[in-house]
């Protein structure tokens, strides 16, 4: 059954490579219009010396922003469950700041960190940081309050129940939220530095965009694509490492 | 009056105390305008030209809710045919999955130059980036339907399409407003990046402009838009879901 679906699978990318290619080359498209499989393919061979470098910095970008931004997310959700009083001011400032479509920040970022790397780095920490934050403060609060009741009725102190009863619960939404947050690092990564870097992948697309040239733009696509599949992969077999009984 | 009526009146209040603060922070603390202006600034700065951000809202507004919407119809439809037919499920779902794993809004830019700077272009990334995650989604929801459900109400004589509209569609929309919730946030992304590639209204040009005049004050403005227009944009599909899934409240 599942061996069918997933050969039907291969079958439907190879078949969509296969007509991209045949109506790429039988019409005779301009690249303008769609470039051929193998000419991008041929296109990152051929750069792929400045697809590299790029690849590299975009992906330190975003990891060094998803390392931050996660430790943030959780550390803040912690705090606000472990202190509540705090939530009535730290909250509602959070979301206004989280209610801004979160590509609107890059300008302001970009003034105020520069246009070197560590303005990414913080817009990636920002996304990353609040999707995190927002599940793992889901997954807190979702335990029942009953066992909460039932807990304390032990003797279990506020630490106790955190770690015992509201961590393990929240860990699901957690790792969820985590998976999330590697597309968008990348994501915001790329869209911040098409606003003005020295180098990336973002960098690339919009220097190539300026300069029309599109196989360009279609290779440093397919390079980020190749990236953010890597990166959630990787995020992934963590996961399944480490929440084991899921 | 009644309960609406009462939580938009403590949300406006709310808004004015944070304004409030935001003024006073600015002014007791003595925050530097590069860093954060004071309120009063940004709201004269809105109302020295109100023309050119009421036109980039509007704008901006337009290219999100076309996309947005055509994306939302496509999806559902896709989700259908996927549903019903389970060869073209197969072939064609595993690369849908991987959209949602790479980062499909640099696309954008190909469909910039495809289709030049025009209204038109930011519809098409609007489209795309909510028409992924319905379509995954619907498939989802149309699938967790019971099948017992489903062969009761064909015992009663329930024909294929009968089943769909009472049954499976309903049961599949809790999953839909999930990925609506995704796309909404995820079309003015869209629209505000397709705008950096050279656009004369938008918010996505108020932002750019206001950066290249290192204007912090034009810049705060506009993300104030942005925000308007986010927070605006995500309380229409959540009003929408609780009318729609009335049943669903919990959530």
């Amino acid at each position: 059954m599942s061996g069918t679906s997933a050969a039907r699978g291969v079958l439907g990318a190879v078949l969509i490579l296969a007509l991209w290619e045949a109506t790429a080359r039988g019409f005779a498209l301009p690249a303008y219009t769609l470039p051929a499989v193998t000419q991008i393919l041929a296109a990152v061979w051929e750069h792929r010396a400045a697809l590299q470098a790029a690849a590299l910095v975009t992906g330190f970008e975003a990891v060094t922003g998803y390392a931050i931004g996660a430790l943030a997310g959780i550390g803040m959700a912690t705090l606000l469950v472990l202190a509540r009083p705090l939530r009535v001011g730290v909250l509602p400032l959070l979301l206004a700041i989280n209610s801004v479509p979160v590509v609107a920040w890059s300008p302001l970022v970009l003034l105020w960190f520069g246009v070197g790397v560590s303005s990414k780095i913080v817009m990636v920490a920002l996304a990353v940081g609040f999707t995190i934050f927002l599940s793992a403060l889901a997954g807190f609060d979702r335990v029942d309050r009953r066992s909460v009741d039932l807990m304390r009725s032990f003797g279990a102190g506020r630490m106790g129940i955190f770690w015992r009863l509201r961590l393990p619960a929240a860990l699901p939404l957690i790792a969820a939220g985590l998976r999330v947050a590697t597309v968008r690092s990348l994501i915001v990564a790329i869209v911040t530095e098409m606003l003005g870097a020295y180098g990336g992948l973002g960098w690339i697309i919009y220097q190539s965009v300026t300069l029309i040239d599109f196989v360009q733009v279609w290779a440093a696509i397919l390079v980020a694509s190749t990236l953010s599949l890597a990166f959630f992969g990787a995020v992934g077999a963590l996961e399944r490492r480490f929440i084991f009984w899921r | 009056m009644n309960a609406a009526a009462m939580a938009a009146l403590r949300l406006m209040g709310g808004v004015i105390l944070a304004g409030l603060a935001w003024e006073a922070a600015v002014v007791g603390f003595g925050i530097r305008p590069h860093l954060l202006p004071r309120l009063s600034d940004i709201f004269a700065a809105i109302a020295l030209t109100p023309g050119a951000y009421w036109a980039g809202l509007q704008r901006t507004a337009a290219e999100t809710l076309i996309g947005f919407a055509a994306g939302t119809a496509v999806g559902i439809a896709n989700g259908l045919l996927f549903f019903r037919a389970p060869v073209l499920r197969d072939m064609l779902l595993p690369v849908f999955v991987v959209s949602q794993t790479i980062p499909v809004i640099a696309f954008g830019a190909l469909v910039v130059m495809w289709f030049g700077n025009t209204l038109m272009a930011k519809a098409v990334i609007a489209f795309y980036l909510t028409f992924f995650p319905v379509t995954v989604n619907t498939l989802l929801g149309l699938n967790s339907v019971d099948p017992r459900q489903a062969a009761l109400l064909r015992s009663f004589g329930a024909t294929p399409t009968q089943i769909l509209f009472r049954l499976q569609l309903p049961m599949a929309l809790p999953q839909i407003f999930v990925a609506l919730r995704l796309g909404a946030s995820l079309s003015l992304v869209g629209a505000i990046v397709g705008e950096w590639f050279g656009d004369n209204t938008g918010i996505g040009v108020l932002l750019l402009q206001a950066m290249y005049n290192e204007s912090v004050v034009a810049l705060w403005a506009a993300i104030l838009c942005a925000a308007l227009l986010g927070t605006g944009f995500y309380a229409l599909v959540a009003w929408a879901e609780r009318r729609i899934v009335f049943w669903g409240a919990e959530q």
